[in-house]
Formats: C-alpha cells, structure tokens, sequence
C-alpha cells in the first residue's frame, strides 16, 4: 500500500512544505506472520493488529522503541477503523445476553484508545491521540485528520494506523508515519539516551 | 484555503447550541439542573441491572430513540444559528457517538444512531459527515477542535458538531465489570470517598463558524471559541499520568492560542469523572498548567449531576460551559463529602455561585492519555 501525494498535501506551520510519508507497513505481512499479544489483551486480534502495525512501522523510522524523545513529544496517532473491534464488541453482547458478567479486561480494551495509549506509551509518543470511524475512503479520511492535526500545530508528525478485522481475506490494516520531509534527512532513531522521565510541558 | 502565515487567524464562534440530557430537552433544563446541584441520578429504569454492581444512571424518561434526539438537536442548533438551506448544504457534521449495540449483535457494516454517518448528516439536511470521532471521553472535544480547525484554515465555512450517547445496557454492562461505576449512587468529583462515576444520557449539538461569517449573516455569537489545545501523556492504556502532564499540556496549548493567562480565567468544567486517579491527575494537572492560581480558580465537574455521556460527554460539558458564561452562575461541584489531599482545588460547593467569568475552561481527559482543553470566551 503507498499513499498518493494528494494524500499528504499539508501546510506545515513552519513553512516546510509538505507532509513525507515517514515509514510504512502493512498487514498481512509479508512474509505471512502471526500477530504478536498483548499483554492485557484478550479474545479480539484487533489491538494486536493495530500495535503491530504501528510497531513494524515505527520500528523503520526510530529504530528499537522509545522514539527519540524530542519527536516523540510532538508525534500524534490517528487510529481509524472502519470496522472497529468486532470481536470485543461481540464478546460484550454476548456476556450481556447470556447475563455473564463482562470480564474487566473487555473494558479495558473496548475502546481503540486503549491500543492507541499501548503504542503511545511504548513509543513515547505524546502528542495527541483520535480516533475514528472514517465513513467514506478509511485511509484518505484518516490521513486528512492527521493533516489537520499537523496544520493546526497539534502535532508535527503522527503515526496514522488504519485497522480493520474479519474482512473477506483476514485483519487488514496499512500504518504509516509522516511528518516533516526534515525528519528523513536526520534519522530519528532513539541514539542510546535514557528515556526522560517526564513529558516537557512546552 | 487561508494562508495562516500571512493572514490573521479567524476568530471562531459559536452562533447555535442545542442539548438533551436527563434534565429534559433543551439547554433550560440543563443549566437549571446543573444550577440546582441536584443530580439526576435514579434506579435504572431502562434495562435490568439485577446482576450488576451498580444500580443508577441519569436518564431521560420513557424510550428515546438516539437517531431522533440526535436530528432534533442539529436542528434545533442550526435553527438558533438561523443557518438557511443553502447554509446547511454546504455545513459540514462531525459526529462523535458510540457505535450500536445492534452492530456487536448483527454482521455487516458498523453503525451509529441506527444508521450511517452520510444517513445522519442527510437527515438534517448538511453537507456531509466525513468521520465518526470515536476518541472516548475526549471524542466530542477533538471534533470540536477539528471543526475550529478547519475554520481557521478555510476548509470551512459553518461546521456543525454533534454528538450523543443514551444510557445503554452494554455499556452499563461493560462498565460495571470494569467496576468504575459508583455503586453508592452519587458522582463525587474530587472528594474525599468518591467511587467512579454513573453514565448519564447526552446528546449536543454546536454550530461553530468564523466571526466575520457570522457578521457576515447578521448573527450574534453565543460565545467565542477562544483556544483548544490536545495532547496525549504516553503513560498507559487506560490510566492517565499521575502527574497531569498530558492534559496540562493540552490546557498549556489552549491559553497560549488564546492569548490568555491563568488569571484571567474565571471557571473551569472539569472532567471529574469522580474517579480515584483520575482527578487526582486532572488536579495534578492544573496545578502545572495553572500554577499557584489553580487553588484559586473555581472549578466544579458537571458529571456529578448529569453523568457521564461517554463520547458525547465532551459536548455536553462544552454547552454547559457556554451556558453558565451567558448566566453568571457557576454549577456545583456535586456529591462532595470532604477535601481529598491529592484534590486540591477551589470547588464550587454548596450552592451555585454567581461570578461574571470572561473566560472558561472545559476539560476532558480519556483512555491511552488522549486529553483535550477549550477555553470558551464570552461573547
């Protein structure tokens, strides 16, 4: 999957043009691979597959987890789904229905910003976090959401996650990281510092 | 589009509002509730909670249907912004809502409100609905500074925000095994002894446009969308950061847009969602944010007397805010029994409190960090 350049047209506050596909991945993997748990995690294989996603693809870009810490700070995630998580949603109903008591971790898990503060925490990604049901082209939706993050000084980068489960071929998704064009020019990968103890406030 | 780096920036206002809640229909029921400080909370009467550890909920009598109290509230708020047909066609909704109980029951495509997002957004005769913000407790605050976003860049001219959530047995459900559900029946922001929080029917609506598009209609803002301001705290799943950071940030971010010191705010709507961490974290917070003046300012939560809407909480909360600026009266910081350590701030207790506020604060903080501020402006 690449994305078009009509996909990352942006505005960048500080003039620097537009938006560059930082990194990217997509799911299923090539070669085929199973996606990896979560601890915490249970029954639905759609937080794995939004972690995953986001893994592989910040894994290019900075390298072994946490992102370096300055752009960590001012990286964003958009995670959109078109299908949300169905099979939580599904254990939900069916607790409810058979008068089970839901388990504490599908409340934990039921909603996407659950996987989204997983990655954030993994990564050190402390900008802002959305998420959404896009309700026309899921990708382009959710590109233009991170965009208007990024025009709007929100962010200078984010980590855009499309996942969708149970399609016709399996969990689907696409990921990709972008930003700066300035950000390829000067890896930022984690260079060995330890990781700060607290978010700067600016 | 605008170009910001050469034009002033559009100021953006709110121009109509509209909002359900358990008070009743209306923004009246909801501000006299909130002023009264009585909560609205009772038994569940919309489904058995036979088996649940909580019992009470704030709901509207009787069955309502989410789709039509959701329609009735764009209307109503595109009605106060006196936006015509041709207005409405070219007004873009951002909807944030909670996904059907049908969809978890039923294969096929997701569904909020009964239907699609373009179904809701024809129903009331706008543009289109481009997205479904489904961010939690944050969901209705980001789309509002979406919207605001959007202004300011000139990819639009009106947006209309809306959102709702009616008391369901899923959630309830799901929440209770979760226990965070306070099961003595009241929301106690901050106290000492609060439990969690009860969920409570939502449904908003806001017109948001440019002040020199309203001037240009002949229309008189209600308010003006001063700063907003988002960020995450990359800590946890589902736990904020005990020190505040995420939201101070985004309270930082918000004053800084608006050009506005601690002082000069006169209220803040917290979150207060009436859990343990959590509003000891949102206190954390706005002593960051706000330094010493953060035991000054008065600040109440409004869940504690219409619960919690989930994703439509945000809005709710935000219409509020606009309503006790109009009024001059600051709501109650319900169900108090005593001063929390980690809580220290200057709640509004007692009884309504009349101040003249230029500015307020709404706040709202979610799972995985995601936290948000919108500093509303008298008009």
């Amino acid at each position: 999957m690449t994305a078009s350049p009509a996909l990352c047209r942006a505005v960048l506050p500080d003039g620097a043009g537009e938006l560059t596909v930082l990194a990217r991945s997509r799911w299923p993997a090539r070669p085929p691979a199973a996606l990896p748990a979560i601890p915490g995690f249970i029954i639905s294989s759609f937080s794995p597959l939004a972690a995953e996603l986001a893994e592989r693809c910040l894994r290019q870009h900075f390298g072994d987890p946490p992102a370096d810490s300055e752009r960590g700070r001012r990286t964003a995630i958009v995670l959109a789904s078109m299908t949300g998580d169905i099979a939580t949603a599904a254990a939900i109903a069916s607790a409810v229905d058979h008068g089970r008591a839901v388990p504490p971790l599908l409340f934990y898990q039921s909603n996407p910003n659950a996987v989204a503060g997983h990655i954030a925490a993994r990564w050190g990604l402390a900008g802002p976090v959305v998420c959404t049901i896009p309700a026309g082209h899921g990708l382009a939706d959710a590109m233009d959401s991170a965009t208007l993050l990024i025009e709007d000084s929100a962010a200078d980068a984010a980590l855009v996650v499309l996942a969708d489960q149970g399609g016709p071929d399996g969990d689907s998704g696409v990921a990709m990281l972008v930003g700066p064009a300035r950000w390829l020019a000067q890896p930022g990968s984690h260079r060995g510092k330890p990781r700060p103890s607290g978010i700067s406030d600016e | 589009m605008a170009d910001s780096r050469t034009a002033a920036p559009a100021r953006v206002v709110i121009t109509g509002m509209s909002a359900t809640s358990a008070y009743g229909r209306g923004t009246e029921p909801l501000l006299a509730g909130a002023l009264s400080g009585q909560p609205a909370f009772g038994p569940v009467g919309r489904f058995s909670v036979e088996r649940r550890r909580a019992t009470a909920a704030a709901e509207l009598p009787g069955t309502p249907v989410l789709a039509d109290e959701l329609a009735a509230a764009i209307g109503g708020a595109c009605d106060m912004a006196a936006l015509g047909p041709a207005e409405r066609r070219s007004a873009t909704l951002l909807l944030a809502l909670h996904t059907d109980a049908a969809a978890a029951r039923e294969a096929g495509a997701l569904s909020v409100a009964g239907s699609t997002p373009a179904a809701v957004a024809a129903r009331s005769r706008l543009a289109d609905a481009p997205r479904v913000y489904a961010t939690a407790c944050v969901a209705a605050s980001t789309a509002i500074a979406d919207a605001a976003a959007m202004i300011v860049s000139g990819r639009a001219g009106q947006v209309v925000v809306a959102a709702g959530y009616l008391v369901d047995e899923d959630s309830f459900a799901l929440f209770d095994g979760g226990r965070v559900l306070a099961r003595d029946g009241q929301v106690r922001p901050f106290s000492s002894g609060r439990q969690g929080l009860l969920l409570g029917d939502g449904v908003a609506a806001v017109v948001l446009e440019s002040a020199a598009a309203a001037r240009g209609r002949g229309v008189s803002p209600l308010a003006r969308l001063a700063g907003w301001g988002r960020a995450g705290d990359a800590y946890h799943v589902c736990q904020p950061c005990p020190d505040g950071s995420g939201l101070s940030r985004a309270i930082g971010a918000a004053m800084r847009r608006a050009g506005v010191d601690p002082a000069g705010i006169g209220y803040v709507n917290a979150n207060g969602s009436g859990t343990g961490y959590a509003d000891s974290s949102e206190a954390a917070a706005l002593h960051r944010a706000l330094g010493a003046y953060a035991g000054e300012v008065p600040v109440s939560s409004t869940k504690s007397v219409h619960g919690h809407a989930l994703e439509a909480s945000a809005l709710l909360e935000f219409v509020l805010t606009v309503l006790v600026l109009r009024a001059g009266c600051l709501p109650v910081n319900a169900g108090y029994l005593g001063p929390d350590d980690e809580c220290r701030l200057n709640l509004v207790l007692g009884s309504a409190r009349e101040a003249r506020c230029r500015y307020a604060l709404s706040l709202n903080a979610a799972f995985g960090g995601a936290s948000t501020a919108l500093l509303v402006a008298a008009a």
